[in-house]
């Protein structure tokens, strides 16, 4: 029988991005606005590229978004991103479609996390 | 310090950012790898980076490879942060002229301590440059003037010859002495010799264009090369000097002290094609000429070219 994960992941490792931040709110939230133009943007172009079979672009999207959540300390995200990055070494298109599937899953509740950690950094 | 960062994820880039600015750093944020090499490739560019490896343009590695080929003059410390982290990609950034690798996400303290790295070395370059230029400098002036010492304008003169001859120009030489320098040395003593010396090499470089060579030939003689100098204005020229170092006496700690120059001139266009030797020692005839004649005064020196050379120069003219 496999032992079963005490703690999952969190979404976001607060400790690890509020000292990226220096604590400092301002900072995050001016953060998090960027995130909420840029990300989609580059989700919208990844799903175009997965839509294409353009491979090479599959990669650059996956590897600025990855950029993109690892500076915000989102551990699973970034996981989920890199696992889509490999899957776009392969062509095979399903196996890319599930893992945009579970990436998507990982950064639905990205933003309510971040925010909520805007709360406990300073003022 | 001046630092430059590069990276095309505008969140990654803001955030950098703002962690240099807090670290007391002058930060120029770019988006894409051709402006970063630009910034960087520019004489005053910054001398600090930190570049993303997957940029569009230009990646990072190819960012090192071009500023370390166009930008030789001074160094560039440049640290690739990347999230791309096998050995291999670690090697071929370094490989690329990278002197740092770093894997995203940063850690604000070991960026820092990083850059601080960076830092010392660059400040070691600047001090290394700075003795080099020193070294160069005492290797090629006059200590006491300041002036191009004589090996240096010896071959400054040489080449300016060679060039006029192939140009068909006209170089003019002056070779001063200041007149009764030894009585200055024995009546107030060689420091207040030494001011004369300096002063009088003061008014000589005040008084020619900044593109002539004025140097130190001896112990109080004087070599000045007047380039494009029209043979018209030569003697012209030889008075200004003279009268700027004859007009006012030389303040020194044993008082004023009167002095003035003999100089003879030598105009290139009347000597054809000689060995520079040769041609200072026409020079300095005019030089004696002018301290028989009483001092303080120019001659020229007039050519006695024999036939052979004459002929020789005559053909080297352009038709």
């Amino acid at each position: 029988m496999q032992p079963k994960d005490p703690t999952p992941e969190p979404i976001v490792n607060e400790a690890e991005l509020l000292a990226r931040v220096d604590n400092d709110a301002g900072l995050l939230r001016e953060l998090i606005a960027i995130f909420k133009v840029e990300f989609p943007r580059h989700l919208s172009e990844l799903r175009e590229a997965i839509g294409q079979g353009n491979l090479k672009s599959v990669r650059k999207s996956c590897h600025t978004m990855r950029g993109m959540l690892l500076s915000l300390g989102a551990t699973r995200a970034t996981a989920a991103a890199a696992q889509l990055e490999q899957s776009g070494d392969s062509s095979d298109g399903a196996e890319l479609k599930s893992a945009l599937a579970r990436f998507e899953s990982e950064v639905m509740n990205l933003l309510p996390a971040l925010e909520a950690c805007v709360a406990k950094a300073g003022p | 310090m001046r630092i430059l960062i590069a990276d095309d994820d505008v969140l990654s880039l803001r955030l950098l950012e703002r962690t240099l600015e807090r670290g007391g750093y002058e930060v120029t944020a770019v988006q894409n790898g051709r402006l970063a090499a630009e910034h960087l490739c520019r004489h005053d560019g910054p001398r600090l980076a930190l570049l993303d490896w997957v940029m569009p343009e230009l990646d990072g590695p190819a960012v090192c490879r071009q500023v370390r080929q166009k930008r030789q003059q001074v160094y560039v410390h440049m640290v690739l942060l990347t999230s791309k982290e096998s050995k291999q990609d670690v090697i071929e950034g370094l490989e690329s002229g990278a002197d740092d690798y770093l894997i995203k996400p940063f850690d604000s303290a070991e960026l820092k301590a990083r850059l601080r790295t960076g830092l010392r070395i660059l400040r070691l370059e600047d001090r290394l440059v700075e003795s080099r230029e020193d070294m160069r400098f005492k290797a090629t002036h006059d200590p006491l003037t300041g002036l191009f010492n004589r090996g240096i304008i010896m071959d400054l003169l040489s080449r300016e010859l060679s060039r006029t001859h192939r140009e068909n120009g006209c170089t003019t030489i002056l070779l001063g002495d200041v007149d009764h320098f030894k009585d200055v040395n024995d009546t107030v003593g060689h420091i207040a010799g030494d001011e004369v010396l300096r002063e009088v090499a003061r008014r000589m470089v005040a008084s020619v264009r900044s593109y002539d060579y004025v140097g130190r030939y001896g112990g109080e003689e004087f070599l000045v090369v007047l380039n494009n100098c029209d043979a018209s204005e030569q003697i012209l020229r030889a008075e200004q000097i003279r009268r700027a170092i004859a007009s006012v006496p030389v303040q020194t700690i044993q008082g004023p002290i009167p002095v003035t120059m003999s100089l003879g001139v030598l105009s290139s266009r009347d000597w054809g094609l000689r060995p520079v030797e040769e041609l200072l020692q026409e020079a300095d005839v005019a030089l004696y000429k002018a301290k028989a004649a009483g001092r303080n005064c120019v001659k020229l020196a007039s050519p006695h070219v024999p036939p052979n050379v004459l002929h020789q120069s005559l053909e080297e003219q352009p038709k």
